[in-house]
């Protein structure tokens, strides 16, 4: 097939996809906090709405900056769609892109001129330590497989079985990346309700909706990725019921933690990858 | 129209122009790569700028000035 016409339709696959997995989680999380919740939907019809919203630009902000910092995040995530679905290509590239995802928390936080941002930019730097799970995984994983591209990977899982059950500690390393990521997350630090909506409070209206744009792309290869690296050749069932556990799974984590305080929240990070690297060294030379 | 306005229509119609030329076609792959990655953005971009809702003269003042800016 034409790779523009594959690009497009992993892109439109990955927002639709992405959108109702984030309503499937909350849904999840109101049905364990005993509250009905908004229909699953709901996510994929705010994301469309808000491109139709009044919308101004705040006299504070650094208007090319505060603009050019969402264009900057959907190109990061459109960047995604190709290294993963479609090209399956390398797992340093996704890695670049989360560091980028940093830089655009961090950006988009200052940029608004809103003191609720600035808090959030400060822990976005504060909190760039927690992507060292993602790094301590590409390790662990390059040690096994001899290799960093995605494609690769599922060759070798395809020979030697799933890496799920030969890198566990690895597996849960990522997996505590992928509770970070979600929303309402016990270690989501820059959108902690005290901050109101951290780095995203002043891009409201239509920047608002294409934020959550580039946002259920990013939750949707997040999911893609893990699955992948860690259950190998998996069918389009496989993934979608793949998907759906995580999501309740973190949807339940994320019903009944409080958000833990900065300080907490990387070192807990921290420490997991620490553990979770050493195990796994140990049990590749085992 | 204001600047902005008539910049989204342009940028909407360069990004629609671009992404129709690499499926029609099919340069190298590099290039497909670069204009998907800086084309679909700015389209889904400057559909939105041309699809948003505008304040109303009196209200825009207000509207800028949003309780969250503090300062």
């Amino acid at each position: 097939m034409n790779l523009m016409a594959q690009i497009l339709i992993n892109v439109i696959i990955a927002f639709l996809g992405g959108s109702l997995l984030l309503g499937f989680h909350r849904k999840v999380m109101a049905r364990v906090q005993l509250r009905p919740g908004p229909p699953i939907i709901q996510y994929l019809l705010h994301s469309l709405k808000f491109f139709f919203k009044e919308t101004t630009f705040p006299k504070t902000a650094s208007i090319p900056f505060y603009i050019g910092i969402t264009v900057i995040l959907a190109g990061i995530w459109v960047t995604g769609v190709i290294v993963g679905p479609v090209t399956k290509g390398s797992l340093m590239i996704l890695f670049g892109i989360y560091a980028i995802h940093k830089i655009v928390e961090h950006n988009a936080g200052s940029s608004s001129g809103s003191p609720y941002g600035k808090v959030s930019c400060v822990r976005a730097v504060f909190s760039a330590a927690g992507e060292l799970p993602l790094f301590a995984v590409i390790a662990v994983v390059f040690m096994l497989t001899g290799t960093m591209d995605i494609s690769g990977i599922i060759a070798y899982q395809a020979a030697n079985g799933p890496l799920v059950l030969q890198l566990p500690l690895a597996a849960i390393m990522f997996f505590t990346l992928i509770v970070t990521k979600s929303p309402y997350s016990p270690f989501a630090i820059t959108k902690g309700k005290e901050i109101i909506s951290g780095f995203e409070t002043e891009h409201f209206g239509m920047l608002r909706g294409y934020i959550m744009f580039s946002e259920s792309i990013a939750w949707y290869i997040l999911l893609w990725i893990f699955l992948t690296v860690f259950f190998g050749p998996i069918s389009v069932v496989g993934y979608l019921i793949g998907m759906i556990i995580i999501c309740i799974i973190t949807g339940f984590i994320n019903a009944t933690t409080p958000m833990l305080n900065p300080n907490h929240s990387v070192m807990a990070q921290i420490s997991i990858a620490v553990i979770c690297t050493v195990g796994s060294i140990i049990m590749i030379i085992i | 129209m204001n600047k902005m306005k008539i910049a989204s229509y342009v940028v909407f119609i360069v990004s629609i122009l671009a992404i129709l030329y690499a499926l029609i076609f099919n340069p190298a792959d590099w290039i497909v790569y670069a204009i998907a990655i800086v084309c679909i953005p700015f389209l889904v971009l400057s559909f939105g700028l041309i699809s948003m809702s505008k304040p109303i003269k009196e209200e825009e003042e207000e509207r800028r000035e949003e309780p969250f800016t503090g300062y």
